[in-house]
């Protein structure tokens, strides 16, 4: 025959053939190596600033990047000493000292002082940066009327730096998880002269998170910000415990798709991701794959309503909508994960909690109280749209919840799927009408789920307001006896089931693959991690 | 009165021409069968709230995915779906997006490239430079735009996708008008002081049908295949509804565990663009016999 | 020539000036601005953000100060990314997205052409089947389909290539710019194949045929200018295409280029984000239809005549 068809077939060949012989090592293999870890992180981030931004992406690089002064044993849970070395607490339980370690230092090799704590949690109280977590430091004596404006002078808060090292805390109130909320984001020391160098102290979204002129705190410090691409950080040489971390470095990849997360995976571009795919689960469950790991998380994944919208502001509407959803059906054929289906807001507690009152599965209250609200059968019910983000796994949920609504209670609704951070921007705003929604507690107290409802909080996003709800809270947050505490929480909830201002789907449940060349690693209740305890092993083929 | 005759005697040859080129059409096999294909799922489309099995938001959590069988012939989705039915409701709206926004595209194009081409000088100019600058506009961005602005309808996908792809259409037209234009009878027309809007209706859209038919052919795969990335973006037919491109963007991310929910859609979607493809490169043969086949 | 080209170049102008403001007042329609809803926030906030964002003028007034930025190659702060300039966000995704065009480009007219050549060197035969259906097929078969496919089969079964990134590891490139060329190449293939069928049927063929002269030589020396000539035309506003087009293989292998900032952008309602790509592709795709018809004048002295006397 003619010859190009033998020129094409011997390119063909030749093509294949050398890239058949010349197999890469993946990014894994070079990584176990050279101890570099690569993460699949689930989404761009906004910034890496712990006072302006909320999201897990962020939240899984900001824990690299800084210390609190407290840490926690993944284990036990246990608060662990970190910035502090030691501390002591009053007999009441308000206040706090903390000793300050002599070795804590800033990545640019500046003393971390007492100070620096005094000034950070300032900056997170001032109204004009809009922190979302501010309520978080309302445990803080006066922290909430410094918010609000009714004290001015912040030296009434109750943040002292008696020296150097020694830092006086006082809380408006016993606050029993304190130690486990100094492990939080919202509570890291942040490198003020740095924010002062590139804005003022109260500006969003300056250059002080740019990798050249990033400092904090943490085991590792900021080298690379490159959007869509990478974050990466390495080693802090200045971190007081740098001789016990084992890491020289970490990759995060924005992935947004955990089906592409899992390819990745595959093909050994990741050592671990966010969230495998639902419809792998089965397969790594059944083939006892030593990468899989699954564990139960203190988190719930649920919907809002806004309530300050027909046909929501009548809480008989939100109740029927609720009444009417068959979550045991949801988790075993839609969600696939072993989750566990979620009648109340605050998922059962290894600290001896669980919440007596439930949002009952009883689709024929339901259609009675649609009918009641005036849209017997769903006759003249509104065109409502229910959001949530791009995912396939969310976008499955609100499919055959759609579908549950329209069998049992005939009311149609849409579906409206938006991209992470636009969904996260309306949800804020309340520009929606019902949402996906989900919430991993940040402590493990029902504190941190009841809390997101009291009157305008930070994290409310439902428009919802009850008095008696909030009062309840502040009484829990002031109690001194546990079960005191815990019967408060109880009467919260049964209110937050009875005017369901959300509906809870199921307690979440952690389906991860994790590289069996990564070691350290601790399944944890809240998915959090220790960078610092990770290192890598390359593996024999 | 020769002039009249100059019009007769060109009709005449317009009929000849058409039944010339029907009987080659007749002879491609592949045409044919691209013909016969299509239609046979434009019916089963027409027919599917009449004939499919099941209903097509209809879900059975307990059944879940299943392989083809004899009670789902080609399977079911994660949601216990039955997939021929979905596939059957999705060519509706698929053929829908292909056909009425390609009638969308066709209708604004051959007006606008008819009366640029037709009314010539600086009207033409600034009605092509008009063409240029939306050429000029990153096309999948531009609906992308206008779904995620004012949000995401059936009504508006036919319009945002006719309203981009109609600019090749109205560059064809106008050049064919051009030359056209140049032509006895279209003069003779003229002087018969018939108006421009007679004139553009009555004689030069019907003689640059032949062009127009087998763009037309070519525009509905090409509208079918820009559907299924907006409903791979998330941005085309919102759940339950279905298209094609929507279910096979659904069937990829779980290929490897349930890969019937990627081939049958796709392969349906394919067979139709191959059809189309093999139909319009035969009508372009036939109308236009020197035309090169390409 | 050089009349043509800067005729053309003049012409582009207002067209530009069309397209940013077709964009702005589309942009600007959509109800609520970014900031303008914010709830929980005090006041001083949103009036900060919308005086640093100049939302709290008059359109028009922001449409010229915009304008006029523009001039100075100023598109302005993003929205999404508020620590981030557009001009930063293009600098940074450009480079990917033309690398990945580029590669797919050259991988279309390599594979194009051959595919085309051999086709139109026996047409009607298995030889000329078998190419033009596999044209076909590569037509139908839509980019987020192949993608996942190709991944599928040499990333994870064959393991030869990488899955995700760009320039991350050896190999990376391969498959994501086979992914964004292949439909490109099937255009390619059949409209070369017409061009070669069209001049391997004219005299001067024949007579070469006829002096002897070797098929090879008779492809590469005289029909293949025939067979190029349709594909050049083509590839001008096919390369704009693939620029624009690339942000499904983007996101597919998580390549951090600009066809992903702009798709996201679109989503986020990222204004500035939105227009600064806007512009910048459509300046891009003016640019190579440009330079595209220049060549096609070049290599055809018959239009180059009727360019010089205006048409």
């Amino acid at each position: 025959m003619n010859y190009f068809l033998r020129l094409i077939i011997i390119t063909l060949i030749s093509i294949c053939a050398l890239s058949g012989c010349k197999k890469n090592k993946t990014l894994v293999e070079l990584g176990n190596e050279e101890q570099i870890l690569h993460v699949g992180n689930s989404d761009e981030i906004a910034d890496v600033d712990p006072h302006t931004t909320t999201g897990t992406p962020e939240h899984n690089i900001q824990i690299s990047l800084f210390e609190g002064l407290v840490t926690q044993d993944a284990e036990t849970l246990e608060p662990k000493p970190g910035v502090a070395d030691s501390w002591t607490v009053s007999e009441d339980g308000k206040i706090y000292h903390f000793h300050i370690r002599d070795t804590a230092r800033w990545s640019n090799g500046d003393r971390l002082v007492a100070q620096d704590f005094v000034d950070t949690w300032h900056r997170a109280l001032m109204p004009a940066l809009a922190n979302q977590w501010a309520s978080y430091l309302f445990v803080l004596n006066n922290a909430e009327a410094f918010y609000n404006g009714s004290i001015k002078d912040f030296s009434a808060v109750g943040v002292k730096a008696l020296s150097e090292q020694e830092l006086e805390i006082t809380l408006a109130s016993n606050t029993p998880y304190f130690l486990q909320l100094l492990n939080h984001n919202s509570m890291y020391p942040l490198h003020i002269k740095t924010i002062l160098k590139f804005g003022a102290i109260d500006e969003r979204s300056t250059l002080w998170t740019r990798a050249e002129n990033f400092v904090g705190n943490g085991a590792f410090t900021l080298t690379e910000w490159t959007p869509q691409k990478v974050v990466a950080v390495k080693k802090n040489p200045y971190y007081w415990d740098a001789e016990h971390v084992k890491l020289k470095g970490i990759r995060f990849y924005p992935i947004q798709s955990d089906v592409n997360a899992e390819r990745s995976y595959r093909a050994g571009q990741v050592h671990l991701f966010d969230k495998l795919p639902k419809d792998k689960i089965a397969f790594y469950r059944n083939n006892k794959d030593p990468a899989y790991r699954t564990f139960p998380m203190y988190g719930t994944y649920f919907y809002r309503f806004n309530t300050l919208v027909k046909p929501f502001n009548d809480p008989r509407v939100r109740k029927a909508l609720a009444y009417a959803l068959d979550r045991e059906s949801l988790v075993k054929n839609v969600t696939k994960g072993s989750e566990l289906a979620a009648y109340t807001l605050t998922p059962p507690n290894p600290h001896g909690y669980t919440a007596n009152a439930t949002i009952p599965y009883d689709v024929e209250k339901a259609k009675k109280l649609l009918s009641e609200a005036g849209y017997p059968d769903g006759v003249g019910f509104p065109k409502i749209k229910l959001l949530y983000n791009t995912l396939e796994s969310h976008q499955k949920i609100a499919v055959a919840i759609q579908e549950m609504w329209k069998k049992t209670l005939g009311i149609e609704i849409q579906l409206e799927n938006q991209e992470w951070k636009t969904f996260l921007e309306n949800q804020r705003t309340m520009n929606y009408q019902l949402c996906r929604a989900s919430w991993i507690g940040d402590y493990i107290d029902p504190d941190t789920f009841l809390q997101l409802f009291i009157t305008d909080g930070g994290n409310n996003e439902t428009g919802w307001s009850n008095t008696t709800y909030d009062q309840l809270i502040k009484k829990a947050a002031s109690s001194n006896n546990q079960a005191e505490r815990f019967e408060f929480f109880q009467q919260a909830e049964k209110i937050l089931d009875d005017e369901v201002p959300i509906i809870p789907l199921y307690t979440y449940v952690g389906n991860r693959l994790v590289s069996p060349s990564v070691k350290g690693w601790k399944n944890h209740l809240q998915d959090f991690w220790s960078y610092k305890d990770l290192y890598l092993e390359s593996q024999e083929h | 009165m020769h002039q009249e005759i100059a019009g007769i005697q060109n009709l005449e040859q317009g009929v000849s021409l058409s039944q010339d080129a029907f009987r080659r059409l007749k002879k491609n096999k592949m045409a044919m069968i691209g013909l016969l294909v299509l239609l046979f799922f434009i019916v089963i489309a027409l027919l599917t709230p009449w004939i499919a099995p099941y209903s097509y938001e209809g879900q059975n959590l307990e059944l879940g995915a299943t392989s083809p069988s004899l009670k789902n012939w080609l399977g079911t989705d994660t949601l216990g779906r039955d997939q021929l039915t979905r596939v059957m409701y999705g060519s509706r709206i698929s053929l829908a997006v292909g056909f009425i926004a390609t009638a969308v595209a066709l209708l604004i194009g051959v007006l606008w490239g008819a009366t640029a081409g037709f009314l010539g000088g600086r009207v033409d100019a600034i009605m092509m430079r008009i063409v240029d600058a939306l050429y000029a506009l990153p096309f999948t961005i531009f609906i992308i735009l206008l779904t995620v602005i004012f949000g995401n309808s059936l009504i508006l996908l036919f319009m945002a996708i006719g309203a981009v792809e109609w600019l090749t259409m109205a560059r064809i037209v106008r050049g064919q008008v051009l030359t056209i234009k140049k032509q006895e009878f279209v003069e003779a027309a003229v002087s018969m002081g018939l108006s421009p809007w007679q004139i553009i209706s009555r004689h030069l859209i019907p003689n640059v049908l032949g062009p127009i038919i087998v763009y037309t052919t070519l525009t509905i795969p090409s509208v079918i295949l820009l559907e299924s990335f907006l409903s791979f973006l998330g941005l085309g037919i919102q759940p339950p509804q279905s298209s094609w491109g929507s279910l096979i963007s659904g069937g990829v991310e779980s290929m490897e565990e349930y890969p019937w929910l990627l081939i049958f859609p796709g392969l349906v979607l394919s067979i139709t663009l191959f059809s189309l493809n093999f139909l319009g490169d035969g009508l372009r043969d036939a109308l236009d016999p020197r035309a090169s086949k390409d | 020539m050089y009349l043509f080209i800067i005729r053309r170049i003049l012409q582009s102008i207002p067209v530009l000036l069309l397209v940013t403001a077709v964009t702005f007042f589309m942009v600007h329609a959509a109800p609520g601005g970014p900031f303008s809803q914010e709830r929980n926030v005090p006041p001083e906030v949103i009036k900060r953000l919308n005086q640093r964002y100049h939302l709290d003028e008059p359109m028009w007034q922001q449409f010229f100060s915009y304008v006029g930025n523009l001039l100075k190659g100023d598109f302005g702060p993003s929205f999404k990314y508020p620590s981030h300039t557009v001009n930063d966000l293009i600098v940074a995704g450009f480079p990917a997205t033309f690398e990945l065009a580029f590669y797919a480009t050259i991988f279309a007219v390599l594979i194009g052409l051959i595919a085309g050549v051999i086709a139109s060197l026996k047409p009607n035969t298995i030889q000329d089947y078998i190419p033009m259906s596999s044209a076909m097929l590569g037509i139908c078969l839509p980019s987020f389909v192949l993608g996942p496919l190709l991944l599928l089969v040499f990333g994870i079964w064959l393991q030869w290539l990488p899955v995700a990134g760009w320039g991350q590891i050896p190999g990376d490139k391969i498959l994501p710019s086979i992914t964004l060329g292949a439909s490109y190449a099937a255009y390619i293939a059949r409209i070369s194949r017409g061009g070669m069928l069209e001049v391997l049927s004219q005299d001067y063929i024949r007579t070469a045929r006829a002096k002897g002269l070797s098929t090879a030589r008779i492809v590469f020396v005289h029909a293949l200018r025939g067979g190029i000539t349709p594909v050049i035309s083509f590839l001008g506003p096919a390369i704009a295409g693939l620029l624009a087009g690339s942000f499904v293989v983007e996101t597919i292998f998580q390549i951090p280029g600009l066809g992903r900032f702009y798709v996201q952008a679109a989503f986020n309602r990222d204004y500035t984000m939105i227009m600064g790509c806007t512009i910048f592709f459509a300046f891009l795709i003016v640019v190579f239809n440009l330079l595209s018809d220049v060549i096609l004048v070049w290599l055809n002295p018959r239009l180059r005549q009727q360019v010089g006397g205006g048409h």
